[in-house]
């Protein structure tokens, strides 16, 4: 009888691993080599991996804090299951690159937003949408606009989140300009201005945790304390107690 | 004395030899098995998708009727359009169950590649008149839960309201209430226009191409692409539907100068037969598998019967008779044919999957159901087969084991 038990468990195993699951939609190149291609002409090849938090070891722990760190996650189509695709561009035998895009829902539709980032120093090389209707369109996908961008960490994001809240109009914060909307941005697009900065975000934070192996965390971790530095003086006299 | 047991210790002492041999036999009987699902599967799929059109009959400007199947099963757009009044006069007819007309665009949708902004993708846009559409298609729902709740079709003069298919909305990521972009040209215009909708209703899976379209009213729809009093389809469901009917239907109305009448039938026949030829070299290719592994069984056990020559000389020599060495051998190839034939039914059942992944991969076939359908009468038949196998195959080496004479076979084992 175990025979047969153990038997059956082992034919059906395979039977498991092919069963459909949900599958939540993933953000992926339409065309990857020569998407690639184009952002590095130099390439030789690259290398398509799947990545999912689920799978991974601290995965609810890192979804949560992209969602304390990117604003509130879409409950149905930014769960946890999401899956997302890392493109790393090589030339020859060295790692030149890494590409990686988020959907973000928009005001109008998806907004597909890839970043490339450089491998050794996890800047921005080139921010691009492959997916945005709006008539902020224009203006999003504007070759100045995105450079803006170029050159940026997560790092930057996390002094942001210091100065924003400290010292607002700082020349010390790196994004006080670059988080400007566009010029020429309608008055109708400023909803997806929005969502495309929480998509570079999002990004940026997956990024670090597929690639970077969190690198940026002490920057996180300095703003927040330095946040909270800042906030108890504030807060205690609230906490006395008042005598009348 | 017990045949069974013996004939299975005889098959274990080569393990290796079985093992190959079962194998071989398991495979050939797998992909029998997966072809034969897949001839099934691909037939239900093809009725499926063209049941859940909802109509029997297509009326269309004249063209290729190719273009036509392939437009209702996976959305486009017809070259010509139907003037609108062809609705009303095919109404009459008294054969007409139910009519609904249709209007199929195409809208662009902005920015879809990096490498060029100019670059777009696109929207199947079908224009709807409402209550026939539903009276046509009476399985269609609205998604519930957190974020489709509340989903309703527009009325028919709404010109900013929209129902998303159910892959447009997750695709999109759009909810019951959120803003919907889309750029047209109309119709004899050069720049293109972008349109917002709200959504008022998202649609639950059909596994039809329903799921990769949206709906609007079809005056809103004509209004957009800049084509009044104009019509893509007319879809026509018959009160009796047979061969006889549809010509007569068919006869009527192709004194219309500028329609097409094409029965979902002929669809279903053409797309079935686009792959006819395909399914014959692939069976080919499962035939010969199949010979190939009866080769293979045979040499097995008549190798295994050379080995035992004394063997079976001694076994003669203290009485067993003709039949009980035929008997022996032949159980011995008919269980080796019934084991594999069963693990080629299970490596069919748990590789269909990967099988349809790679047909879909290799051919568009333009339907959305699994194309891999392997019944328990399937499995029957495979299994039935691999009995036939092991018996016929068996034949030779056990008439031979058989015919040994006892003396000269003990002389030829020493």
């Amino acid at each position: 009888m175990n025979l047969f038990l153990r038997t059956t468990a082992l034919l059906a195993a395979p039977l498991a691993l092919v069963s459909p699951a949900f599958a939540a939609i993933g953000c992926t190149l339409s065309n990857p080599a020569a998407d690639l291609k184009y952002l590095y002409p130099e390439m030789t090849s690259y290398r398509e991996e799947v990545r999912e938090l689920p799978r991974m070891k601290d995965g609810a722990a890192h979804y949560e804090k992209l969602r304390e760190r990117a604003g509130p996650l879409d409950a149905i189509y930014e769960a946890y299951d999401t899956p997302y695709t890392l493109y790393s561009v090589f030339k020859g035998d060295a790692r030149i690159g890494y590409v990686h895009g988020v959907n973000v829902p928009g005001k109008g539709g998806v907004i597909q937003l890839f970043v490339a980032a450089e491998p050794d120093t996890a800047k921005v090389r080139t921010l691009f949408f492959q997916r945005l209707e709006s008539p902020a369109g224009k203006a999003l996908r504007d070759k100045a606009f995105r450079a803006r961008f170029t050159g940026l960490t997560l790092a930057d994001f996390y002094k942001h989140d210091y100065y924003a809240v400290a010292a607002p109009d700082s020349p010390a914060d790196p994004l006080a300009k670059v988080l400007l909307p566009p010029p020429n941005l309608p008055a109708d697009g400023a909803a997806d201005f929005a969502s495309s900065m929480r998509g570079l975000r999002k990004n940026l934070l997956l990024l670090d945790i597929f690639a970077f192996d969190l690198r940026h965390e002490p920057f996180f971790e300095k703003s927040r304390e330095a946040l909270a530095a800042r906030a108890k003086p504030a807060e205690a006299p609230a906490t006395r107690p008042t005598s009348n | 004395m017990n045949f069974g047991n013996l004939a299975l210790k005889n098959l274990w002492r080569r393990p290796v030899r079985t093992g190959l041999t079962v194998l071989g036999v398991a495979l050939a009987v797998a992909v029998a098995v997966s072809l034969g699902g897949f001839n099934l599967g691909y037939k239900r799929a093809i009725s499926n998708s063209i049941e859940r059109l909802g109509f029997q009959v297509m009326i269309m400007a004249k063209g290729c009727p190719y273009e036509a199947a392939t437009m209702m099963l996976k959305g486009g757009t017809g070259l010509l359009y139907l003037p609108e009044d062809t609705k009303a006069k095919i109404e009459t007819d008294a054969s007409v169950s139910s009519i609904t007309p249709i209007f199929v665009g195409v809208a662009e949708k902005e920015a879809s590649s990096i490498r060029d902004d100019a670059a777009k993708s696109f929207a199947i846009v079908n224009g709807i008149e409402r209550e026939s559409f539903v009276t046509m298609k009476p399985w269609v729902r609205f998604q519930g839960g957190a974020g489709y709740d509340g989903g309703r079709w527009f009325s028919d003069t709404a010109e900013t309201e929209i129902v998303l298919g159910f892959e447009v909305a997750e695709y999109e990521q759009r909810k019951v209430g959120d803003d919907f972009y889309m750029t047209v040209t109309p119709n004899g215009a050069v720049a293109p226009v972008q349109h917002k909708f709200k959504v008022v209703g998202v649609l639950e899976r059909t596994g039809s191409q329903d799921d990769g379209g949206v709906f609007v009213p079809l005056k809103t729809a004509q209004k957009l692409f800049g084509r009044a009093n104009e019509l893509t389809i007319v879809g026509v469901k018959l009160k009796e539907f047979s061969g006889v009917k549809l010509r007569e239907f068919e006869g009527r109305w192709l004194k219309l100068p500028e329609v097409q009448v094409v029965s979902l039938e002929q669809v279903k026949g053409t797309l079935v037969s686009l792959v006819g030829t395909a399914q014959a070299m692939i069976a080919a290719v499962a035939l010969i598998a199949v010979v190939v592994a009866a080769i293979g069984v045979m040499n097995s056990i008549v190798m295994s019967v050379y080995e035992r020559t004394g063997e079976i000389g001694v076994m003669k020599a203290v009485g067993a008779s003709r039949a009980d060495i035929f008997r022996l051998v032949w159980l011995e190839t008919l269980l080796l044919c019934v084991v594999a034939g069963a693990a080629g039914c299970l490596l069919a059942v748990v590789g269909s999957g990967a099988v349809e992944g790679v047909i879909r991969r290799l051919i568009d076939l333009g339907v959305s159901d699994s194309l891999v359908l392997i019944t328990p009468a399937l499995l029957g038949a495979a299994m039935l087969g691999a009995v036939v196998l092991g018996l016929v195959t068996g034949i030779w080496p056990a008439w031979r084991a058989a015919s040994l004479h006892p003396v000269e076979a003990i002389r030829e084992g020493e």
